[in-house]
């Protein structure tokens, strides 16, 4: 009984059973929390496993994306305008270094780079700077002698234009990172940029590569090859040209284009000044603009074989009409329109030779305003023309509701077009009246053999029926004639019908016409079988003002080149005056060579010599494989490169990769297989 | 079952002194703490291998030191248990003056090693003592002493609870400025628990919190790293680049074990994303590594830790002992359980190693060390039950034992 008694009051009181029971209650509640902490890893390993798995796996499988090798570019005959080499690129570790300032002034006097921008990039940086990409080869070699283990060498490919400035403006720039900025480049950036290769490599958090797991190349595409209309030999004699009319008036600058009339293929497009996409960080401000293309200016009198062809079309004239010149001055309300000589009545041929704007003012209101503006766009004016090209101007054809609006419209005042624009309208009176799409990009073809984009010669719409463009195109042979207004652009064998265009420049800033001047030839050569239509304009020429003086020698200069070359029969025999004429005319650019020889033939020659060597001492490897060892020897000497045979027969593999630039001298070794032949 | 008849039979067999008697300490407290030792020492060579090679060209430079360690650990253990925790109780002043000695120490410059930006290490050739794991270690042998002593008086608040919240206080203090903020946690924790146990008014401890907040939140809020540990703790994706990164990357870590593992030596967290994997972290190796099921060893054997230690508290001869008991198994557990909590991002970044696994030589030693203490209550427990059945034959209520036991100690 006692003891019962004192175990009920020990239950009460006992400070020993409190004890008990609160380390109890402590052990309970650890043995809980530990039992919450094993379901967290439950969650975590059996709920969240994938997301985390994944998650982890992003940082050490880095999925290292390298660019494919872009597509190439080429002309008409395969001629390569753009293509990809393999660089160098230096990278740093910054986390590896002591000391980041001490090391990047070291490596910017060593390599050659801006020493703050490059302290700037290595501070930024966590784990990976460049120090230089698309370094030279003694950039690689000066990186390789410091020996720093934290110094990186990356191969990147690299956009390299082996023509230098030639059709620069079309094939456009890419940038540091591969990526296209303008022209061709730009607008064909998914074609040519492929799929970029991705490589799995195991990395540590320091980035450098463990392992790889055999999953390399994996979607490894070359870019699509670009082949264009262009044809390198007429664009280097047109740019020569131009750049020679541009440079000889003074002028700020030029546009020229070469087109095919028959099929609406654009030859050759250039303009002045020109820069060298291979250093367009050195190119004169402007320079980069592909001015044929994007700029629409009033074009002037060159307009006026549009009007009458126009007229003609619509029975509103005849070829024998005869308009009153007003003596060289036509007042039209409280305008005035003057003539740059007066002349009484005039028939629309004599309109066109001499380029009355009187003239051509009254034949457009014989035609009436929505006749003309019809015209025009029948002509491809006001429109987009799609080439491809970025930033193509439309022009503008506002409707000429005023007498004097409709007056300038028909000598090309008072509305705008671009030199493409022109080429197309004229390319439409040579082939016929039928006018066809311009184009300038002639096949996509990515690396497969797929065809991704193809343009073929597009009848788009008549603009004037046949009768009334070959009327015309007959009437502008006169123009070249000795009253004509542009005698400079005669031909020995060729007939040319063109027509000379003296444009007065808006002032921007008074609201009016400047004193400045766009002059332009626009030819059609041979006349009575056209197979090219060339035009030349220069933009504020200095010396000479009129489109007669300044831009038919280079039109000249281009048909004299482009004719034999396009394979023309020549129209008649050449004959000894205007041989005379010529040779005054156009000094041979080498005299010593024999008379005889073939214009074109030196301007291929020297077209040879533009071809920009990719750095000094730098050779491309050239692409071997199954080639048979005499012939791969013979190209490597070529080269400039040590061949090294490794087994006879044809070229299997070879070691730099095709493609990769080396020093002078590099050994290549090639590894051959099979019997030789 | 056997050892137990054995045991009452011998006790029976005469003698009047526990100390007589052969010992029995508890197989399972002691079976876990090898295993854990030698868990740890794989998972270090596995977490430090890569790191080591790279930093110190040996590869097994960390599995060398810990191996040492392990070995010294395994003697003061041995000491420990040979010696018998009831000598702590005469230790119990000095030993916490010297962990005090040590706090001062390793605070003098010269004297105290920085690493990371913490002054917690003094070097000696070849050792290197962490003060904060020995002053923990001695807290607790010092708290069992005094509650033990104070045992009728602990509920008062001038006797029991104040003198002891001075004293943490005045370590807290001397952790605070290596900065330990682990530690500082841990001692509070310890000092909390065993108040608890003994007796004191929920009131007092509840109470002290509440007025130790305000200083808590200044202790965080001044320093930028503990507050970034925190918004690091909240999100760790949001930060993942920066304060964040450790908790992600051991989260990623665990989770991509799965429930098997990769398997042992193929993680690759360890690859340099996940820092302090071989000491703090070691938990998100073991996890990547093992996998879930290398987690419930793990969490196995400190679930066994924990339940053999609150039993042998609960089963000691003495109130010194009983306190004791607790106290060494709450300090595992509170190191344990927050480390995992850590690594899988529960509760903020503390600093606190996984013990007997986390590389550390002074953390192992210490801590094998009062496992040894805690095999010595083990050891007592057999005694205990002896004697209670003993006092029921002679119609004397066990829980006077207890007092029996508080007396003869005191």
């Amino acid at each position: 009984m006692r003891d019962l008694k004192r175990t009920a009051a020990a239950r009460v009181d006992d400070p020993t059973r409190w004890v008990r029971l609160r380390v109890s209650m402590v052990g309970v509640v650890f043995l809980g929390l530990l039992a919450a902490v094993f379901a967290r890893a439950v969650q975590l390993q059996v709920r969240e496993r994938e997301r985390l798995r994944g998650m982890a796996q992003d940082q050490y499988v880095r999925d290292v994306e390298i660019p494919a090798r872009r597509g190439d570019i080429f002309d008409r005959r395969g001629v390569a305008l753009a293509q990809s080499v393999d660089v160098d690129s230096i990278w740093v570790d910054p986390s590896q270094l002591l000391d980041v300032k001490l090391a990047s002034y070291e490596l910017a006097k060593k390599l050659d780079v801006d020493r703050a921008e490059l302290y700037d990039r290595m501070q930024r940086a966590k784990r990976f700077a460049w120090v230089k990409r698309q370094a030279r080869p003694e950039d690689v070699a000066a990186a390789k002698a410091l020996g720093w283990p934290m110094l990186g060498i990356m191969r990147e490919p690299r956009r390299f234009y082996p023509q230098r400035e030639l059709a620069a403006h079309v094939i456009g720039l890419v940038g540091t990172d591969g990526h296209g900025l303008d022209g061709l480049e730009l607008a064909f950036e998914d074609e040519l940029s492929g799929d970029p290769t991705t490589r799995l490599g195991f990395r540590d958090a320091r980035g450098r590569k463990l392992l790889t797991n055999g999953l390399e190349d994996v979607t490894a595409r070359q870019g699509a090859a670009v082949t264009l209309t262009l044809d390198r030999q007429l664009q280097y004699v047109t740019e020569r040209a131009l750049e020679s009319a541009v440079d000889g008036a003074k002028a700020v600058a030029g546009m020229a284009v070469v087109m095919d009339p028959k099929t609406g293929e654009i030859l050759a497009l250039a303009n002045a000044p020109r820069f060298n996409p291979n250093a367009p960080e050195k190119s004169a401000p402007g320079a980069l603009r592909n001015r044929s293309v994007t700029d629409a200016f009033e074009p002037g009198s060159t307009f006026k074989a549009f009007v009458v062809a126009a007229a003609l079309d619509a029975h509103a004239i005849t070829e024998s009409s005869t308009f009153d010149c007003e003596k060289g001055a036509w007042a039209i309300g409280k305008h005035v329109v003057h003539d740059t000589h007066p002349h009484d009545v005039l028939t629309p041929g004599k309109i066109l030779q001499v380029s009355s704007n009187i003239g051509a003012a009254k034949i457009g209101a014989a035609l009436g305003r929505e006749k003309l503006v019809d015209a025009f766009s029948r002509f491809g004016f006001a429109e987009k023309p799609d080439l491809g090209l970025p930033g193509a101007a439309r022009g503008s054809i506002p409707f000429p509701r005023a007498e004097i609006s409709l007056a300038t419209q028909s000598y090309g005042q008072g509305l705008t077009a671009s030199a493409i624009q022109l080429a197309a309208g004229y390319a439409a009176l040579a082939n016929g009246g039928t006018y066809m799409k311009p184009y300038l990009v002639s096949k996509v073809v990515d690396p497969d053999g797929v065809v991704l984009l193809e343009n073929r010669p597009t009848a788009e719409r008549r603009a004037v029926s046949e009768k009334a463009a070959k009327a015309v195109i007959s009437m502008l042979e006169s123009v070249v004639e000795k009253d004509g207004t542009a005698p400079k652009a005669r031909m020995d064998e060729f007939r040319v019908a063109g027509k000379t265009g003296t444009a007065q420049k808006v002032d921007t800033v008074a609201k009016g016409y400047s004193d400045k001047r766009i002059a332009s030839f626009i030819g059609v050569v041979p006349a009575e079988n056209p197979r090219a239509v060339i035009v030349v304009i220069v933009d504020e020429p200095k010396t000479d003002i009129y489109g007669g003086l300044v831009a038919a020698p280079a039109f000249k200069e281009i048909a004299t080149a482009a004719m034999p070359y396009l394979g023309a029969q020549p129209s008649r025999a050449p004959s000894a005056a205007p041989a005379t004429v010529a040779s005054a005319e156009k000094p041979a650019p080498r005299p010593k060579e024999p008379a005889a020889k073939n214009p074109v033939v030196a301007a291929i020659e020297a077209l040879d010599t533009v071809t920009e060597p990719i750095a000094a001492g730098v050779v491309r490897v050239p692409d071997l494989k199954g080639k048979v060892s005499r012939q791969a020897v013979a190209m490597l000497l070529g080269a400039s490169l040590e061949p090294r045979l490794d087994g006879s027969g044809r070229v299997t593999s070879q070691a730099p990769a095709p493609g990769s630039l080396v020093d002078r001298g590099t050994r290549v070794t090639l590894h051959l297989a099979g019997n030789a032949p | 079952m056997t050892t137990r008849t054995k045991t009452l039979a011998a006790r029976r067999g005469g003698g009047d002194a526990s100390r007589n008697l052969p010992l029995t300490y508890d197989p399972w407290i002691l079976g876990a703490v090898l295993m854990l030792v030698g868990l740890g020492l794989v998972m270090v060579y596995s977490a430090s291998a890569v790191t080591a090679q790279e930093k110190l060209g040996d590869s097994f430079h960390y599995l060398k030191r810990q191996g040492i360690a392990a070995f010294i650990g395994l003697l003061a253990m041995a000491t420990a248990m040979k010696l018998g925790y009831r000598r702590m109780a005469r230790l119990a002043w000095p030993l916490l003056l010297f962990a005090m000695l040590l706090l001062i120490a390793v605070l003098i410059p010269g004297l105290g090693t920085v690493v990371n930006g913490a002054r917690r290490w003094i070097r000696f050739p070849g050792v290197s003592v962490q003060p904060a794991e020995v002053a923990k270690v001695c807290w607790a042998i010092y708290l069992a002493y005094s509650l033990a002593k104070k045992q009728d008086k602990v509920t008062h608040f001038s006797i029991g609870f104040l003198p002891h919240l001075a004293l943490g206080g005045v370590l807290v203090l001397l952790c605070m400025p290596e900065p330990d903020f682990g530690s500082s946690v841990a001692l509070l924790f310890l000092m909390f628990v065993l108040l608890f146990a003994a007796g004191t008014k929920l009131s007092y401890l509840v109470g002290s919190v509440l007025m130790a907040l305000p200083f808590g939140y200044h202790a965080i809020a001044s320093s930028p790293y503990r507050l970034a540990r925190i918004t690091a703790f909240m999100d760790p994706w949001a930060n993942r680049k920066g304060s964040g990164y450790q908790v992600a990357e051991s989260l990623m870590s665990i989770g991509s074990g799965g429930i098997t593992g990769l398997g042992l030596g193929d993680g690759r967290q360890k690859l340099f994303f996940l820092p302090e994997a071989h000491t703090d972290f070691i938990f998100s190796i073991i996890g990547e590594e093992l996998g879930l099921i290398g987690v419930a060893l793990l969490v196995a054997l400190y679930g066994v830790l924990i339940w053999r230690g609150i039993r042998a508290a609960l089963n000691a001869s003495e109130p010194f002992g009983s306190y004791l008991g607790l106290g060494i198994t709450a300090l595992i557990a509170f190191q344990a359980i927050t480390n995992m909590a850590v690594a899988m991002g529960l509760v903020p970044t503390k600093g606190l190693t996984l013990p007997f696994v986390s590389y550390g030589g002074c953390s192992l030693i210490m801590l094998m060390g009062a496992s040894g203490l805690l095999l010595s209550v083990s050891s007592t427990v057999e005694g205990a039950r002896r004697r209670a059945v003993a006092q029921k034959a002679r119609g004397h209520t066990r829980e006077s034992t207890l007092v029996d036991g508080a007396e003869a100690t005191a």
